[in-house]
């Protein structure tokens, strides 16, 4: 069973003078997993990559990779994996064929091998208009995507992907994933991302860091169950309107709906939805263990009233997401103090330089995404 | 003299004929090279083939390829070193005749070389003897100031900058191949420009024009002499290379430098200085080092120095990559 453990990592720790880059970082991935790598910007996504890829040494902690120690074993470790890093670094005065020939000769592929492989990645990676073409001519989408055939080439057991999709349009992006779905199967693969729906398509597995440590990991249900919240969503009817009032009695008033939801046991927090005049609407947030649907049936219907909706969100990755790392943000914006009160001292002295340096550059273009992110969550924010 | 000039020049236009038969496969014998190559790389271990054939037939079965594919098998699965530093080596060439920089610096300085030696002061027509001293003059310090900055100025430092350098070393590739590669090639274009240089004598004393009998031992010697020098200068730029992410610092940084301690022996005060100071400046002196070989005689002492000094310039690059590790 311990074989099938390709990618191990063990107490990483990697600091900067006195800022903690990396702080204890811990994780297996076995052979087949296909597993998200989760973070806001600056959490140590990147620097944990460099690390298992061999190109910095953590300054504590161990990380193997196929059983092969990343600092003693280097050129095993490099010669499984395939890497692709941030923002894919090419030789731009090279053409995409030259870049491929190239990587294939590092890696040792003979030229029957090279082209069998040139062939598929090209393929896969939907290269084969721009195979001739200087990499310094192709958009960034298509650099990204010579960056993965680069990574492809040597077909290897390992893949290290750091925001393979940032540049890629969406039908790129749906293609890369079911790509990657497909040959995840028998292969390992760690992606880093922003974009949490990729996640839930690609990945049954997410591991998600903030501040250099892991905050979350294990398979995305139990991520999703991780805050132990449930969510919801009643609404009642309230006016007649148009349609005839098909409950008993006169139409319930808000506050009288609003304090039986409230008195209902398991209901920690009832919150009014913005609604048109017909209805109610109740966001209620409960306990995970009980599934509270039969009590709120029960009680709007004993009530008599009219139930028009009823349903129960586990809460989204997205959710649990900005839960964990909410931390990061607030504190990147200087805003005020942060729940976590130990976590905060901590910080306190370290942030005058708490902005990693290899994740600086990279900064401007992950905005617009993690951006994306935020206005998808906007509709829910408003409501709580 | 001369006895030792005619057997040095034996010896050294062997050795100079065959870099630059390695000049003419870079550049134009590219095909033959790989195949012999790749055929090399397949002797040096021969569990390459058996670990191509299995990644090939992985494309079929992917499942059969991991699992017979063991840990030591994929620590083997690398080209040789003289293999991979060569592949490096030949991508960095490929880069170095696909920027426009280099034709300008090799041009400009055959440009320059030839106003010198024909024009200022009179130029080659007044010294009035069969010789190419001035060339011998001109040249040292336009290597040093500009052509081999110039070529060394990106070698690391734009890798660096632009992040190339991440996909490069998380290649199966060592640090150190890195650094020879690069080195190599660096100097195999300086070599260029020196064997285009030659084109001067040859013109002026074997055809189309016969200006008198060269005595091409000397020459030969004067020109081994500036490929030595050019084999420390570009030691001594990549290692200013490795150290910054800028172009321009490298550039300047290199300059300086080589220029620094080449004009260092010329300076008159410091030829009057006696005593050990004056030793010492000579002994450091990039020109005192080549003075004998621009008079034609080949110096073992100045060869061990030109060449020690590259190689601890190299050591400080590798150790200026490896430190990417630490900071």
């Amino acid at each position: 069973m311990s074989t099938d453990v390709m990618i191990y990592a063990s107490g990483l720790t990697k600091r900067y003078g006195s800022f903690r880059a990396l702080d204890d970082v811990s994780f297996e991935v076995r052979r087949g997993e296909i597993v998200g790598f989760l973070g806001p910007n600056g959490a140590g996504k990147s620097t944990t990559m460099r690390i298992l890829t061999c190109f910095i040494a953590p300054t504590s902690g161990t990380a193997k990779v196929r059983g092969q120690d990343v600092f003693d074993d280097t050129l095993a470790v490099r010669s499984s994996l395939g890497y692709l890093p941030q923002r894919a670094p090419l030789y731009l005065e090279m053409t995409v064929f030259e870049y491929l020939r190239f990587s294939a000769r590092v890696r040792n592929l003979d030229e029957s091998t090279f082209k069998k492989r040139a062939r598929a990645v090209v393929e896969i990676c939907g290269l084969a208009q721009s195979l001739s073409k200087e990499i310094r001519q192709l958009s960034h989408g298509y650099r990204q995507r010579v960056g993965l055939a680069q990574a492809l080439i040597h077909d290897p057991p390992i893949l290290i992907l750091d925001e393979p999709t940032s540049d890629l349009d969406p039908n790129e992006r749906t293609e890369f994933l079911n790509y990657l779905k497909q040959i995840g199967k028998d292969r390992t693969v760690l992606l880093s991302t922003h974009n949490l729906k990729e996640v839930e398509a690609a990945c049954a597995r997410a591991i998600i860091v903030s501040r250099g440590r892991v905050v979350a990991d294990g398979p995305l249900d139990e991520i999703r169950a991780k805050s132990g919240r449930v969510r919801y969503v009643v609404s009642i009817q309230e006016s007649v309107g148009d349609t005839p009032y098909r409950g008993k009695g006169t139409p319930p008033r808000q506050t009288e709906v609003e304090h039986a939801l409230n008195s209902l046991a398991g209901v920690k927090k009832v919150n009014e939805l913005p609604t048109d005049e017909r209805a109610h609407a109740y966001e209620l947030a409960g306990e995970d263990a009980t599934d509270l649907r039969p009590e709120i049936f029960r009680l709007i219907a004993d009530k008599g009233w009219v139930l028009l909706e009823l349903h129960r969100d586990t809460q989204t990755l997205e959710d649990v997401f900005r839960q964990l790392t909410i931390g990061d943000e607030r504190r990147n914006r200087q805003l005020g103090p942060v729940k976590d009160d130990d976590r905060r001292a901590r910080d306190e002295e370290e942030d005058e330089d708490d902005e990693d340096e290899d994740e600086d550059e990279s900064d401007d273009d992950e905005d617009s995404d993690s951006d994306d992110s935020d206005s998808d969550d906007d509709g829910k924010r408003n409501k709580r | 003299m001369s006895s030792e000039s005619t057997i040095e020049k034996a010896t050294k236009e062997k050795s100079r004929a065959a870099e630059e038969a390695e000049e003419r496969d870079e550049d134009e014998e590219e095909e033959e090279e790989r195949d012999s190559d790749s055929g090399s790389g397949d002797s040096d271990d021969g569990d390459d083939g058996d670990d191509d054939g299995a990644s090939s037939d992985a494309a079929t079965k992917p499942m059969s390829m991991i699992d017979a594919s063991p840990k030591e098998k994929a620590a083997l699965d690398r080209p040789s070193s003289l293999a991979m530093t060569w592949t490096i080596t030949r991508r960095e060439l490929a880069a170095y005749f696909n920027s426009v920089i280099t034709y300008i610096v090799i041009s400009a300085s055959m440009v320059g070389l030839g106003l010198f030696f024909y024009m200022y002061k009179g130029g080659f027509w007044q010294v009035d003897r069969v010789t190419m001293q001035r060339m011998f003059d001109f040249l040292p310090f336009a290597l040093c100031f500009l052509v081999i900055p110039l070529f060394t100025m990106r070698a690391l430092s734009d890798e660096k900058r632009v992040g190339t350098i991440e996909l490069l070393i998380t290649m199966p590739v060592k640090d150190s191949e890195v650094i020879l590669g690069k080195y190599f090639a660096a100097l195999a274009i300086v070599t260029v420009q020196l064997g285009l240089v030659v084109l001067y004598p040859i013109a002026m004393f074997k055809w189309p024009w016969h200006l008198g009998e060269l005595d091409w031992g000397a020459f030969w010697v004067g020109m081994s002499g500036l490929f030595f020098l050019s084999a420390t200068g570009t030691a001594v730029g990549l290692m200013y290379s490795s150290f910054t992410e800028s172009q321009i610092l490298s550039f300047f940084a290199t300059m300086l430098t080589l220029t620094g301690i080449y004009a260092l022996g010329t300076l008159s005060a410091v030829e009057s200085l006696q005593g050990w100071p004056g030793d010492a400046i000579s002994f450091i002196s990039l020109q005192s080092r080549f003075e004998p070989f621009a008079r034609g005689l080949l110096d073992s002492r100045a060869i061990v120095y030109f060449v020690s000094i590259a190689v601890l310039c190299l050591v400080v690059a590798f150790h200026a990559l490896e430190r990417r590790k630490w900071s």
